[in-house]
C-alpha cells in the first residue's frame, strides 16, 4: 500500500507542475483551473486517479477520448482481438521520408482511412507524423510505407506526461530476434507491443523477469516480476502469458495489461520461454530500456557515423 | 489537432538547462520563478522531494545495475554499475575484441537501439550542457571519456563519478552505454563534432544498463 501511495504521489505531482508550466508559458489550457499549490510535499490524496483523468479530459481532446473510452474496457492482458477487441488509444510519433505538401495529404489521408485512427497531425519541415488511436503500430507502419515513403517509430505516449511512458525490450539473437515495445496509456494501464522471429512453432511462456542482467543470459533475470502491491493475487503481475510461434517462428502480441506502470519496469527484463511453462529459464532475454516519448527524440542522423535514420538498423 | 503540437514543444522547450542538483555550475542557473522560465528546475526539484522520503525507507543504500555490450562486430564486454546511499557511482568496465588503443565511452539518453544509434538519442545529458571530458565540471553526465585497450584489444577501467546515479530522476538505469571506434577527444579536439560527440566515430558495441540483484 506504501507503495502505491508513492507512486500515486510522485505521478501527480508531475501532471500539476506540467499544469503550472503550461498556464504560465501560453493558454494552451485555458479552461484548466485545478488547485495547485507550488510548495512541496503535496498529499497524494489531494490528486487522486480521477482527479487526474478530468484534468486530462480538459486539457487535451484526445486523452478525453482515451480516457472515456477507458472506463468502458476492462482488460487484463488481453490480446487484441481482430474483429472486436480494441487497443487503448496513444500518440505514436513517426519520421516518415516526405518532402513536398502533396506527401502530407496522401500521407494523412491513408492514416485516417485506418479503422481506429482518430487523428493524425503532418510536421513536414521535422518530417514528422504524430498518431492519435487504438492502432497496432505494425498496421500503422505497413500503411505509412503503403504511401511509398520510409518511415520510423520515433517515439510514443502522451505528451502531457513527463514521467517515462515508452519503453522498448530488443531481442538480438542469434536465434531469436524481436521488439517488444511497452506504454503507459494511463496510470492503470500500458499497452504492449511484440513482434518475435526464429521461435519454434507452437506456445511460449512470456513474461517481465525483476532484473535486466544479462550477463548469464535469461538464467540471471530473477523471478517474474512482482510489485508488493499485487503479492495477494495468484499470479504475478510481470506474468504476461503465452505467445504462439506460427509455423515460420514469428510471434505477434498486442494488447494492454492493467496495473502495469512503465516507469517500475525500466531496467527489468523480457523473457521468452522453450514451453509454455515458465518453470525452466528462459531461452532468450532483453532489458527493458527507455524510448522516447513524443517529442523528445527528433533526431534523424547519427553524428558520430554520419548515418542517417533512413539507414539505420 | 493544434495543441498537440504545441504541447510537444512545451516538452522540448522544458528540456533542464540547469540543475539543482550540480551545484558546479551555479551562473548558469539563475533565480527564476516557474512563471518566468525554467518550468524544469522547479521540477525537477519538486521530483527530487518526492523522491526523498523513499530512500530513508530503503533498507539496502547499496544499488547495483549492469549492461552487457554487443555489437555487429566481435566487441563484447560487461559493464557494472554500484552505487552506496548517494555517493558516487562505480563503474568497472570490461570490453574485448577492441583495436588497441582509446574509445570513446558513453552514456546514451535512452536504451533504444531499434534504429542504431539515433533512437538512443543525445549522450544523457540531463543538463543540457556541452560535450567535455568526465572530469571537467562542462561535460554531459553521459560523458565518460575513453576506455583504453591493450595490444589483445581488451580495455578494463574503473570509472568513479558522480553525475550517473542509479536511481532517482536522473537514473541511468534503462540507458544505454556505447563504445565507439575512435577516440574521443573530450570536446577539445577544435573538431565541428568535438563539442557534441567528441567525433568518436561509429559505434562498435552497446548495451541497456539492467537491475541487478543486490547481494
Amino acid at each position: 500500500m506504501a507503495s502505491f501511495v508513492r507512486t500515486l504521489t510522485t505521478a501527480s505531482l508531475l501532471p500539476a507542475a506540467v499544469a503550472v508550466t503550461a498556464l504560465s508559458h501560453s493558454s494552451l489550457f485555458p479552461s484548466f483551473r485545478f488547485p495547485v499549490k507550488s510548495d512541496l510535499p503535496l498529499p497524494g490524496s489531494l490528486l487522486s486517479a480521477s482527479a487526474l483523468r478530468s484534468f486530462e479530459a480538459v486539457s487535451n481532446p484526445f486523452r478525453a477520448n482515451a480516457a472515456l473510452h477507458m472506463e468502458s474496457v476492462a482488460v487484463d492482458a488481453k490480446p487484441y482481438d481482430e474483429q472486436t477487441g480494441v487497443l487503448p488509444e496513444l500518440m505514436t510519433e513517426f519520421m516518415v521520408d516526405m518532402t513536398c505538401e502533396g506527401c502530407v495529404s496522401a500521407v494523412k489521408n491513408n492514416m485516417l482511412k485506418l479503422d481506429g485512427v482518430s487523428g493524425v497531425d503532418v510536421d513536414l519541415s521535422n518530417q514528422v507524423v504524430r498518431v492519435i488511436g487504438s492502432v497496432r503500430v505494425k498496421t500503422m507502419l505497413e500503411t505509412l510505407e503503403q504511401t511509398g515513403r520510409n518511415a520510423r517509430l520515433i517515439g510514443q505516449g502522451n505528451p502531457n506526461d513527463f514521467l517515462v511512458s515508452s519503453a522498448v525490450a530488443e531481442f538480438k539473437g542469434p536465434k531469436i530476434f524481436g521488439v517488444v515495445r511497452l506504454a503507459q496509456v494511463n496510470m492503470e494501464l500500458s499497452r504492449i507491443e511484440a513482434s518475435f522471429s526464429g521461435l519454434s512453432p507452437g506456445k511460449h511462456g512470456w513474461s517481465i523477469n525483476e532484473y535486466g542482467d544479462l550477463t548469464r543470459g535469461a538464467a540471471s533475470t530473477g523471478k517474474t516480476f512482482n510489485p508488493a502491491n499485487n503479492l495477494s493475487e495468484d499470479k504475478a503481475l510481470g506474468d504476461l502469458g503465452t505467445l504462439e510461434a506460427a509455423e515460420n517462428g514469428e510471434a505477434h502480441f498486442s494488447g494492454s495489461k492493467e496495473k502495469l506502470r512503465v516507469s517500475d519496469l525500466i531496467g527489468r527484463s523480457i523473457v521468452v520461454y522453450e514451453k509454455e511453462d515458465k518453470s525452466d529459464s528462459g531461452i532468450a532475454a532483453a532489458v527493458i530500456a527507455r524510448s522516447a516519448g513524443v517529442g523528445e527524440n527528433y533526431k534523424k542522423i547519427c553524428t558520430c557515423d554520419g548515418v542517417t535514420i533512413w539507414e539505420s538498423t | 489537432m493544434a495543441s498537440v503540437p504545441a504541447a510537444a514543444n512545451a516538452i522540448m522547450a522544458a528540456k533542464p538547462s540547469c540543475s539543482p542538483l550540480l551545484p558546479l555550475s551555479p551562473s548558469s542557473c539563475p533565480f527564476s520563478s516557474a512563471l518566468s522560465g525554467q518550468p524544469l528546475r522547479l521540477q525537477s526539484r519538486r521530483f527530487a522531494a518526492a523522491v526523498m522520503p523513499r530512500r530513508m525507507t530503503v533498507v539496502f543504500a547499496k544499488k547495483k545495475a549492469v549492461a552487457v555490450l554487443k555489437g555487429n562486430s566481435k566487441v563484447e564486454g560487461v559493464v557494472t554499475l554500484v552505487q552506496e546511499d548517494d555517493g558516487p557511482t562505480t563503474v568497472n568496465v570490461r570490453v574485448t575484441g577492441l583495436t588497441p588503443g582509446s574509445h570513446g565511452f558513453h552514456l546514451h539518453e535512452f536504451g533504444d537501439t531499434t534504429n542504431g544509434c539515433i533512437s538512443t538519442g543525445a549522450h544523457f545529458n540531463p543538463n543540457s550542457l556541452t560535450h567535455g571530458a568526465p572530469e571537467d565540471e562542462v561535460r554531459h553526465a553521459g560523458d565518460l571519456g575513453n576506455i583504453v585497450a591493450n595490444d589483445e584489444g581488451i580495455a578494463e577501467a574503473t570509472i568513479v563519478d558522480n553525475q550517473i546515479p542509479l536511481e532517482g530522476p536522473n537514473s541511468v538505469v534503462g540507458r544505454a552505454f556505447v563504445v565507439h571506434e575512435l577516440e574521443d577527444d573530450l570536446g577539445k579536439g577544435g573538431h565541428e563534432l568535438s563539442l557534441t560527440t567528441g567525433n568518436a566515430g561509429g559505434r562498435l558495441a552497446c548495451g541497456v544498463v539492467g537491475l541487478m540483484p543486490l547481494q
